[in-house]
């Protein structure tokens, strides 16, 4: 029944299901593992674009979000290296959230960082924009560093990011 | 750091008094630096160094013998854990369709062969090169499972260390699960039917509010779909060819792609769980992780298998049994997470990017508001006179509109231009220097799917022809939901319909008279508006009686696709659409194009919905079609539906249907099962 079920209905899904191939093929190569948040490995793709493609169904698959498979290699510098994760995966989100001074990528990287409260670091982050995100073109990398920094230099955030 | 963590669970995984309601605890239940107190006499004993001793061969025997007695490989627990389920002919069989997920040889089909080579592989001892080769690493949840039923002494049992299971069980530091349901996405037919999915919990409500539930990891059951060929693509995933995996991501991965690149609305139910069946969770998602399933797009698919790994960790929970048998619907499964009371602590809801949009047009005045789309296309256009909080409103809205258009081409680099206006729009916007409130936005009731009505329908009820006089009337459904049926739970403006029929048999003559069948059939309604230009479509495969002269009582197949555009919500009660549509009828009986079988037919139609609360709807259709090169030249039909809703479960429908040839009139009980 369910063979036939299912050969019936193959046929006519088919015809609608162009849009469900259209998903992003990931490269089938990786960088380094690495700590913190998820040991994301985005190789060279942009995290946001391998977002788009790890969806149900697509045409993304990776060792990387293997149960069994997934590394992590931790060492020094896990704040560092979670927030350029996470700076990676949530770039848009967290530029728009910045620009607002609110938001729940601040949320989270208040969490992430240890920092003291994420109105402070939302206010922080608003009139730093400009000196993070300095062109769409910026990278991820430089991104992350100036985030760092900002948080840094502001003793009154109190965050933990060493 | 880490620390052993299968002594613990054979303490975890003993029934515990604890109510179900209980708030999970504050620390993970095995945390892999702290954690003291819990246990501690059998994390101590296998501190002990993993040296290779001789294994105990009669303590194994006994615990084999011991779950002969207890007849353990019948108990519902093993059964799950092993995913063994009835076959049609007797027997059992296991889901899992990889070797490595059995340690006997003829474990899928034999779950006591594979009990009591899973109490031996927990004796082997030898050492492994691969973590994954030995029984107690690869199975932590079975461990713990025999260790609780034959209360294993683990000082007689080999004391082995597992870094990689005790790493991702130190990672994803759970103290809890919710159920994950992304809503329904028309543009991709692998999502038209919504999707679920786990999160493991870091420490639920009690910590830093919500925004710190995009660092817990989400686990999903997925396809590795290996073929770009659409065609291919739903063979396979219709036919069990494709090979399901479990994975896990980052809980960040899943809102970025659901709520704001595919903009679906996310709900999460958090469930009420004792701290060992959260254990025995992760646990069973470790061995679940380490092999693969064939993927059933129909049944066996994410939803099926997500529900399947919860009942194996908690054995007390009826799921499965709620669902199916044909086709696993991801909201039927959220609905069957309701069927356990205290099963669900709380539903949470997450929006997406469209509905965070038009909660912030809603916040602007009229006049601000004609300065979003201008803004949203050139970033320098001048903003409104009004104060700087209002300003950067209007700017949060133009934002998000740009982000809801082009946010996808953005994103994957492929709009340059978009991605300079946004970084525009963006300094703009930092420079106001006035923090945005937090949107607070109330869960939309139509779209909770625990609330709506079952997918399937039947029904049944009387009319009369032009031709044939009396007629009884027929309804079947399979899934999901019709623009007439009671709109709660599902979005309101969309069809999404899989194996309808609806049918006449004359009373006299036994003979079809009527007959309106779709293997699918799909209507997305937009409503056109200020910042909304995309057009609605609709679509079909099916059959139908046709009684507009092509033939004498032929049954065509049918496949019809259009386009149009609507205005939805008038007077709060009424959705008009029209458009355009191109139908491909072919049957050995018909006249078609010069001496063939087959028609092409093209024409308007139009559609109207009215609805007077929640109890009352009225569809009326009507469509006109050229169909060159035919004797017939045009052809055209229409009609209209009333139906009163009584509750969740019954309507009383009132149909009524005019082609050129014969008119319908009748009336039918419709029941939602």
């Amino acid at each position: 029944m369910r063979i036939a079920l299912a050969i019936a209905a193959a046929a006519l899904l088919s015809v609608a299901s162009s849009a469900s191939a259209q998903g992003l093929k990931g490269s089938g190569s990786y960088g380094a593992a690495s700590c913190g948040l998820g040991s994301l490995v985005f190789g060279n793709q942009p995290g946001g674009v391998q977002i788009l493609a790890a969806t149900t169904n697509a045409t993304f698959y990776s060792q990387t979000f293997g149960i069994t498979t997934g590394t992590s290699n931790c060492g020094a510098g896990l704040v560092a290296q979670g927030t350029k994760n996470f700076v990676e995966a949530n770039r848009e989100t967290l530029a728009k959230d910045m620009s607002r001074g609110q938001g729940e990528t601040i949320g989270a990287l208040t969490v992430m960082a240890g920092c003291a409260d994420s109105l402070q670091v939302g206010a922080a982050l608003q009139t730093n924009y400009g000196r993070i995100f300095t062109s769409e073109q910026a990278t991820s990398d430089d991104v992350a560093k100036a985030l760092l920094e900002t948080l840094k230099a502001d003793k009154s955030l109190g965050c933990h990011v060493g | 750091m880490l620390r052993p963590i299968l002594p613990l669970l054979a303490l975890l995984a003993l029934p515990s008094p604890v109510s179900s309601q209980a708030p999970a605890a504050q620390d993970p239940p095995l945390s892999p630096t702290g954690g003291e107190g819990q246990g501690e006499g059998a994390a101590a004993q296998a501190q002990a160094p993993a040296t290779v001793a001789m294994p105990d061969r009669a303590y194994l025997a006994e615990l084999q013998r011991k779950a002969r007695e207890l007849r353990l490989s019948d108990d519902v627990g093993w059964l799950r854990l092993g995913h063994w389920r009835p076959r049609l002919l007797g027997g059992v069989k296991s889901e899992a369709d990889g070797r490595e997920f059995f340690l006997a040889k003829e474990g899928k089909t034999d779950p006591a062969a594979e009990l009591d080579a899973t109490l031996a592989g927990f004796f082997d001892a030898s050492p492994k090169a691969e973590e994954l080769d030995d029984a107690q690493c690869r199975f932590p949840a079975r461990f713990g499972y025999l260790g609780a039923k034959l209360g294993f002494d683990l000082a007689r049992l080999p004391a082995r260390r597992c870094p990689r299971f005790e790493e991702f069980y130190g990672r994803v530091k759970a103290t809890g699960a919710t159920l994950v349901f992304s809503s329904w996405y028309l543009n991709n037919p692998a999502s038209a039917f919504g999707h679920t999915f786990l999160r493991l919990d870091q420490a639920g409500e009690s910590r830093a509010g919500r925004d710190a539930e995009l660092l817990d990891y989400a686990v999903d059951y997925s396809a590795h779909v290996d073929t770009g060929n659409a065609l291919l693509y739903a063979f396979k995933g219709l036919t069990g060819l494709f090979e399901g995996r479990f994975n896990h991501y980052p809980y960040y991965y899943k809102v970025r792609e659901y709520a704001e690149y595919e903009s679906r609305d996310l709900w999460e139910y958090d469930l009420a769980l004792s701290p060992g069946e959260v254990a025995m969770l992760v646990a069973h998602l470790w061995e679940l992780g380490g092999t693969r399933f064939d993927y059933w797009y129909l049944d066996e698919n994410c939803s099926y298998h997500i529900l399947g790994a919860l009942e194996a960790a908690a054995p007390r929970l009826e799921l499965l049994s709620h669902v199916g048998p044909l086709v696993i619907l991801p909201s039927e499964t959220v609905k069957a997470l309701y069927r356990n009371p205290g099963l669900v602590k709380q539903a949470q809801y997450r929006p997406s990017l469209r509905r965070q949009f038009d909660a912030r047009i809603s916040l602007l005045r009229d006049a601000e508001a004609d300065f979003v789309e201008p803004l949203a296309s050139d970033p320098d256009t001048a903003l409104p006179a009004v104060p700087p909080p209002r300003q950067a409103a209007v700017l949060d809205a133009a934002l998000d509109l740009l982000d809801f258009r082009r946010g996808r081409e953005i994103l994957i680099g492929a709009d340059a231009e978009g991605a300079a206006t946004r970084q525009r729009l963006l300094e703009r916007r930092s420079r106001l220097g006035v923090q945005s409130p937090r949107l607070d936005l109330t869960p939309p009731q139509e779209g909770r799917p625990q609330v709506g009505h079952p997918s399937v329908r039947a029904g049944l009820g009387a009319g009369v022809t032009d031709g044939a006089g009396a007629v009884a009337l027929t309804d079947f459904r399979e899934a999901l939901h019709d623009l007439g049926d009671p709109d709660a739970g599902y979005p309101p403006t969309s069809q999404m319909e899989f194996l309808s029929a609806r049918l006449a048999l004359s009373t006299e003559t036994a003979r079809l008279e009527a007959l309106d069948a779709s293997l699918v059939r799909v209507t997305s309604l937009n409503g056109v508006s200020r910042f909304e230009r995309r057009p609605s479509w609709r679509m079909r495969f099916g059959a139908d009686l046709l009684k507009d002269g092509g033939c004498e009582r032929c049954v065509a197949a049918v496949a019809e696709v259009g386009g149009g555009f609507a205005a939805l919500r008038l007077w709060d009660s009424l959705d008009l659409y029209a458009g355009a549509d191109t139908v491909l009828d072919w049957s050995p009986r018909l006249d078609g194009i010069l001496a063939s079988r087959v028609r092409v037919g093209v024409g308007p139609s139009a559609l109207a919905r009215l609805r007077l609360g929640d109890r009352f709807s009225l569809v009326a259709n009507g469509r006109y079609r050229f169909l060159p090169f035919t004797a017939l030249h045009a052809a055209w039909s229409t009609g209209a539906e009333a139906r009163v809703h009584l509750g969740r479960r019954f309507s009383v429908a009132a149909t009524w249907r005019l082609d050129p040839t014969d008119q319908l009139a009748g009336a039918l009980l419709l029941g939602y099962f």
